[in-house]
């Protein structure tokens, strides 16, 4: 009843919206003028472009289960530490060779849903490289969770997180 | 009460709280959101979650302009009550106006949600996420987020409507609406009910209240 009370009310409001909701889009419009053919180019290592896209974000949502599993954890009062263990050994491993995941024609120009921005590929050294530090705190959560040792698990943690957040702030949309 | 009808109470200390508290923080929630203050929106979004539960057992059991059964009722009125306005026929109200209840529905609605999805809510990382995001999974914690996002824009559309419409009730039709919802009193109704916080009611409410938070906070 609630739900559908707002519906009603949003074509009203819709004017309004428009003032409030600034900031977004203009990346995804041009994406969905680009050509379909694009999408179902073949990339040099064999896979489509929308196959590339749809991997990565496969890929990275492994990351976000993972990482939000830790989380609950470290938010809970007794945290179960084989859950964090296994969630931490998940970061390195869904995130490996993750630097090719984005190559050239990859990006929201190819016409497919993506998160990503162009940006990645005016500064693919710097992006590189924030992925590289992403996989090595990834990498030195997960020996600290085999470790055992809250406390150094949620420093270990944090750390990742940052690396996240990093690459999220400057490269992809939104949020 | 007073005889001096320059004293009518139409709305209880506990409304006028409620809907202060309301203003200041929705600006407060959108910008500890937007600053990435997630430790602060967390501990804001459960006062607002407080508020609005409160608001909602007090529209059963409270004071007699803050209940929702009358407002229901006055719900049919609502295209008559417009016309009326565009005439400029209307009198004040004792209490929530047919449209004026309209708007709080409406406004409570949007809350609701906002609040509601808000619990359950994971940001892009998994880092951070609302206190009963735990009982979901990630994938469907990122979708109760993006509809978070939506629908606070439904809720300022519809806090700007509630603004024009209180500022064309000051300037058009001579009504200061503002007033009476500082002092609780406007001189010119008919009271049809006693405003009144009676003790046992409040005491209900907080405990309710109270109980619901301390489940909330300890579901991890």
């Amino acid at each position: 009843m609630k739900t559908l009370r707002v519906k009603t009310a949003a074509p009203a409001i819709a004017a309004v919206m428009i003032l409030t909701a600034c900031g977004e889009s203009g990346g995804s419009e041009a994406a969905s003028e680009a050509s379909s053919e694009a999408a179902s180019a073949q990339l040099p290592n064999g896979m489509t472009i929308k196959e590339q896209i749809e991997a990565r974000q496969g890929q990275l949502e492994k990351v976000g289960d993972a990482f939000k599993a830790i989380s609950d954890q470290l938010k809970a009062g007794s945290p179960d530490i084989a859950v964090i263990q296994e969630a931490a050994a998940a970061v390195p491993e869904a995130t490996q060779g993750m630097a090719d995941w984005f190559p050239e024609g990859s990006g929201p120009e190819s016409g497919i849903d993506t998160d990503a921005l162009p940006s990645i590929w005016e500064n693919m050294p710097d992006f590189q490289e924030k992925v590289g530090n992403m996989q090595e705190a990834a990498a030195a959560l997960n020996t600290a969770a085999q470790g055992g040792d809250i406390a150094a698990i949620g420093e270990a943690f944090k750390t990742t997180g940052g690396t996240c957040k990093a690459c999220h702030d400057d490269y992809r949309l939104d949020d | 009460m007073t005889a001096d009808r320059a004293q009518t109470l139409v709305w209880d200390w506990t409304i006028r709280l409620f809907h202060w508290l309301i203003v200041l923080l929705i600006p407060l929630m959108w910008w500890t959101a937007e600053e990435g203050m997630m430790d602060w929106h967390r501990r804001l979004g459960l006062t607002m979650f407080a508020l609005i539960l409160f608001r909602l057992v007090w529209g059963v059991i409270g004071s007699w302009t803050a209940r929702f059964v009358p407002m229901i009722k006055r719900l049919r009125s609502v295209p008559a009550y417009v016309r009326g306005l565009i005439a400029c026929r209307n009198g004040p109200s004792f209490g929530h106006s047919p449209i004026g209840s309209l708007a709080v529905f409406a406004l409570l609605a949007a809350l609701s949600i906002q609040v509601g999805t808000g619990l359950f809510s994971v940001d892009v990382d998994g880092l951070e996420s609302g206190p009963l995001a735990i009982l979901i999974s990630f994938k469907t914690g990122r979708e109760i987020a993006d509809f978070h996002e939506l629908n606070f824009n439904i809720l300022v559309a519809l806090v700007a409507l509630h603004i024009i419409a209180v500022a064309i009730y000051r300037f058009v039709l001579k009504d200061d609406l503002v007033r009476p919802m500082v002092t609780g009193r406007r001189g010119d109704v008919e009271p049809v009910s006693t405003v009144k916080v009676r003790p046992m009611a409040l005491i209900a409410s907080v405990v309710i209240v109270a109980a619901s938070l301390y489940a909330i906070i300890n579901a991890g």
